[in-house]
């Protein structure tokens, strides 16, 4: 669906200069590093050849030299600060000169790469989060990976359920693309989670721009891209066991990661198991809001005759997370209790990492096959199929043992056909063509014995898109349109008794459009402007919901008469690297909505046996949003990289005269970091390399776009919190083994934040050291 | 090359038609948990009888629920007992047993903005904590007003307060909340 080609951070030249029969063991291994970008070569590469336990670091100039090598297979690492390591199989049969190019991406913003142009989306606002990212921060769901980055916030229900939104989209205006697949399930509640192992995936990418055409319809917002890549050219067993301790939560994460490539068949498998308990503020414990995971995928590819690429994909999720007992409250007068009460209710001097109701339990399967043809070098024919599962129960506390019993049960089940086709020509222009197809079904298991929130339905979908991009001299275009037909078949039930069934049936037809245009001002700068428009079509649960959602302690009413919401988004990116010590990004956007969908909430209360509930409708009005994205990294003397982003965002509704609720607050990030070029020798087998310092700060404002009749509670105040890594890898001949310690919350802050909905009951989790080991053979 | 994929295209919009495209007839069963109705009955030492009910019986949506209101004489102590009702089924259920059944995890509170009433418990769960199906009213000089009854599941019994019926520090969750207007002449 997408050129993974720049993945593949390292181009290994190898210069098969086969010179006159050399000794057996006196083979050299020489050649240069050189920055894929700049041209300029690398200093301090470290190279190393597990087999013989030998290793080089490049000079100022690039350039390497390993000698005494015998005849032989080997493994060469390439590692170096900033990048991710790379590690390649290659066969030394005689003096070899082994050129090297890292692509160390033009703005290597610490943990962020901002993408180069090598790319699929060149005009495209994007950033994204790396292997070793990943690797360091096992213990994080798919959404905290996601938090330090810009434009980029997290909407919580406590610590384990959060979902990312970025420039203030989320939920069903946001596209979660696993694998190459758009995650289904019920991404509609605020309090759902993705359900994705991020430990199976090795790098996870934000586009920020107008919408990505081909990732369906429907996506006003970004698309998150979660993708493994493809198996290394690897012939040995080769893998990874990662585990990593926390002490807020006492949770334990176990992961491993297998793979091995032969030319039959190339396989990965992952897996993860996490375990956490009840976590901590700086003052008490937060009861009920331990987790557990347990995921596994196996990835397997094949290539034909270089002309055609197989891949298989299968994972499944399965989670269950309790929600802090104190928050799980009936109607406006329990709330009016919790909010009076310093520590939540229910809450205990002792740890317990019992997970009781309220809690969820999810499942969420994938099967993907993939077939990638290559008809010639520039024309590509590509068919992915792919089923996915999503079984999501929700439990409360109810009577008579009833509490076993969920009182959501929802499982969809979806199924889905891509086609594309892309070509390029010889005068630049590079088009894919293609179309989608996905059906869905959505049912309420009946055995919860409460009436749904949202009525069962089934969705068929089917888009066509076209793209090309277009390069000349310094400015690249780009264009896309898309169009998409979905019908919706829904079977609901009356509120009133007796119970009758009603049915609605729906075709909506829309339409996308996007341009964009880069232009690469000089070496340095480069200024791109996108320009998106796309129609949603209103989803069931805004149409159709009718009741309590006991996730949030209100009545929630549909309205079967919404029309489509229409969005315009315009970016502006302008990016600055003058050299290789300094680098900025800017990014503003700006975003019309014609028809936002929102669920306002009702001057009535509704009057019932359980007291006053607070009323929400799904209304319609304009509204926009406005925000900027800034970020700036300095590097001094090549061992202190300083780091600095900004996120600004406001959103109105216009339609109302309103600011629009559950917008992330400002934000600003900020971090230094030290990293020790020098490896050092322990003992004669053993070496300490790559040891790096962070200091990291994060300081979230208060949401002052708020008027005080739109919630309970004024929003939180600002808070500033501080966090501390140490991280190093130990290099023995077999194996490479990293090991880090970080502190987050350093100082034991107090706060709340405003997306988290827990701030009603709770403050946020305090102090917590993660103590992390990383084992790869 | 290309007859080939579209074959295999046409094989999978065949799956996806194969697919029922119809969702599930939606359940509509029974809600055994749904409470529609609160009876509170108060029996005066002379044999006088006011009940309060409070009657919803399509749940949380839909129509208005029926609210009684009541007149009580001055002065006076009533026996009072709570019955709570599902009637939305066939047969009728009876939640009070389920109440009775689980008292530990159960206890009424009664708010009263009239003058001079005051309502005591006269009943105790497993742990000597009182629950509140059983109470005992008690009336003052002629007032009006009203009276909350306020049903908390899983309330913290042992916290302040809360076993001589103030709600403040209970916890828990309402399965119940209801107000009657009263006139005590």
């Amino acid at each position: 669906m997408y050129n993974r080609s720049y993945y593949i951070a390292l181009v290994i030249i190898l210069g098969a200069f086969l010179q006159s029969s050399a000794q057996d063991c006196d083979l050299t291994i020489k050649g240069y590093v050189i920055d894929e970008s700049s041209q300029a070569p690398l200093a301090y590469v470290n190279l190393y050849i597990q087999e013989t336990q030998s290793g080089t670091t490049t000079d100022e100039t690039g350039f390497f030299s390993l000698d005494k090598i015998c005849m032989g297979h080997y493994h060469i690492i390439v590692s170096h600060i900033g990048c991710e390591d790379e590690k390649f199989h290659c066969d030394i049969l005689s003096d070899t000169i082994l050129n090297l190019t890292l692509s160390h991406t033009p703005i290597s913003l610490g943990t962020i790469v901002v993408s180069s142009q090598k790319d699929d989306y060149n005009n495209q606002a994007n950033l994204s989060v790396n292997r070793s990212v990943i690797e360091d921060n096992s213990h994080l769901n798919i959404s905290g990976l996601l938090e330090n980055e810009t434009g980029v916030s997290l909407l919580k229900n406590g610590n384990g359920i959060s979902k990312p939104v970025v420039h203030g989209l989320y939920g069903n205006r946001l596209v979660i693309l696993n694998n190459g697949v758009a995650q289904s399930g019920q991404q509609w509640g605020n309090d759902h989670s993705p359900e994705i192992d991020p430990f199976a995936l090795d790098k996870i990418t934000i586009i920020k721009g107008a919408n990505a055409l081909e990732y369906g319809s429907g996506n006003l917002g970004a698309v998150i891209l979660s993708e493994p890549k493809r198996i290394a050219k690897e012939p040995h067993l080769h893998g990874q066991i990662n585990y990593a301790y926390e002490t807020n939560g006492r949770g334990q994460t176990l992961n491993t990661r297998l793979g091995k490539y032969s030319e039959a068949l190339a396989w990965r498998l992952t897996g993860s198991l996490k375990k956490y308990g009840d976590r901590q503020t700086p003052n008490y414990f937060l009861k009920n809001t331990g987790l557990e995971e347990a995921n596994l995928s196996l990835q397997l590819e094949k290539t034909y005759n270089e002309k055609l690429f197989l891949d298989f994909y299968a994972s499944t999720f399965n989670t269950r997370l309790g929600v802090l007992r104190g928050s799980h409250i009936s109607n406006l007068t329990d709330l009016e209790r919790a909010l009076s009460q310093e520590e939540p209710f229910f809450t205990e001097l002792d740890f317990s990492n019992g997970i009781d109701a309220p809690k969820q339990e999810v499942s969420h399967h994938l099967a993907k096959a993939k077939a990638k043809y290559f008809i010639s070098e520039d024309r590509i024919l590509e068919f992915v199929i792919s089923g996915q599962v999503n079984d999501r129960k929700e439990f409360d506390i109810r009577r008579s043992g009833r509490s076993e019993i969920p009182a959501l049960s929802l499982f969809q089940s979806t199924l889905s056909a891509d086609l594309s086709y892309s070509f390029s020509t010889e005068k630049k222009w590079a088009i894919k063509l293609g179309n989608q197809t996905a059906f869905a079904k959505n049912t309420n298991n009946p055995e919860t014995g409460i009436f749904p929130l949202i009525p069962n339905y089934t969705t068929v979908k089917s888009g066509l898109f076209g793209t090309a991009t277009y390069s000349k001299n310094a400015l690249t275009y780009n264009f896309g349109l898309r169009y998409d037909i979905e019908d919706q078949i829904v079977l609901g039930l009356t509120t009133s008794f007796p119970r009758e069934v009603v049915r609605y049936d729906n075709l909506f037809s829309n339409f996308s459009a996007l341009a964009a245009l880069t232009a690469h001002l000089s070496d340095k700068q480069s200024l791109s402007w996108n320009v998106g428009y796309a129609m949603r079509n209103p989803a069931i649960n805004e149409l159709y919901s009718a009741g309590l959602h006991q996730g949030v302690s209100g009545i929630e009413e549909g309205d079967p008469n919404l029309t489509q919401e229409k969005a315009l988004k315009n970016t502006l990116e302008y990016k600055w690297v003058p050299g290789s010590q300094f680098a900025f990004n800017v990014l503003g956007y700006y975003q019309y909505f014609e028809d936002y969908i929102y669920l306002n909430p009702q001057d009535e209360f509704r009057l019932t046996i359980r007291g006053a509930f607070p009323v929400f409708s799904y209304e319609q009005a304009d509204a926009d949003i406005i925000g900027l994205d800034v970020s700036t990294q300095y590097t001094i003397s090549n061992s202190l990289l300083g780091l600095l982003k900004y996120s600004y965002l406001k959103g109105e509704n216009r339609g109302q005269g309103e600011p629009l609720i559950f917008m992330p607050p400002n934000s600003l990030f900020g971090s230094l970091t030290y990293r020790g070029h020098n490896t050092r020798m322990l003992t004669e087998s053993l070496n300490m390399e790559d040891t790096e310092i962070e200091v990291t700060n994060r300081y979230v404002f208060q949401q002052n776009n708020l008027l005080d009749e739109q919630d309970f509670l004024e929003a939180p105040e600002a808070y500033n919190l501080f966090g501390l890594k140490v991280s190093t890898n130990f290099i023995l001949p077999k194996y490479k083994i990293r090991t880090y310690l970080k502190v987050d919350n350093l100082f034991n802050t107090q706060y709340r934040d405003y997306l988290n909905r827990q701030r009603y009951f709770a403050d946020d989790v305090g102090r917590s050291l993660v103590i992390g080991l990383n084992l790869k053979f | 090359m290309k007859t080939h994929y579209l074959s295999l295209l046409a094989l999978v919009f065949s799956l996806v038609l194969f697919v029922s495209c119809d969702p599930e007839e939606p359940g509509g069963g029974p809600e055994p948990e749904l409470i529609t109705t609160l009876n509170y009955t108060l029996t005066s030492t002379t044999g006088e009888v006011v009940v309060l009910t409070f009657q919803d019986l399509d749940g949380d949506g839909g129509d208005a629920p029926v609210v009684s209101s009541g007149t009580l004489s001055a002065n006076t102590t009533y026996v009072g007992t709570i019955e709570l009702l599902n009637e939305s089924i066939d047969p009728v259920e009876d939640i009070t047993e389920e109440v009775e059944a689980e008292d530990e995890e159960h206890q009424f509170f009664f708010m009263s903005t009239v003058a001079g009433l005051t309502v005591d418990y006269a009943d105790q769960d497993e742990d000597d904590n009182p629950v509140g199906l059983t109470s005992s009213l008690t009336t003052g000089d002629a007032s009006t007003g009203t009276l909350t009854i306020n049903l908390i599941h899983e309330p913290q019994k042992v916290a302040d307060g809360v076993a001589t019926g103030d709600i403040s520090n209970a916890g828990g969750e309402s399965d119940i909340e209801v107000t009657f207007s009263i006139v005590v002449q």
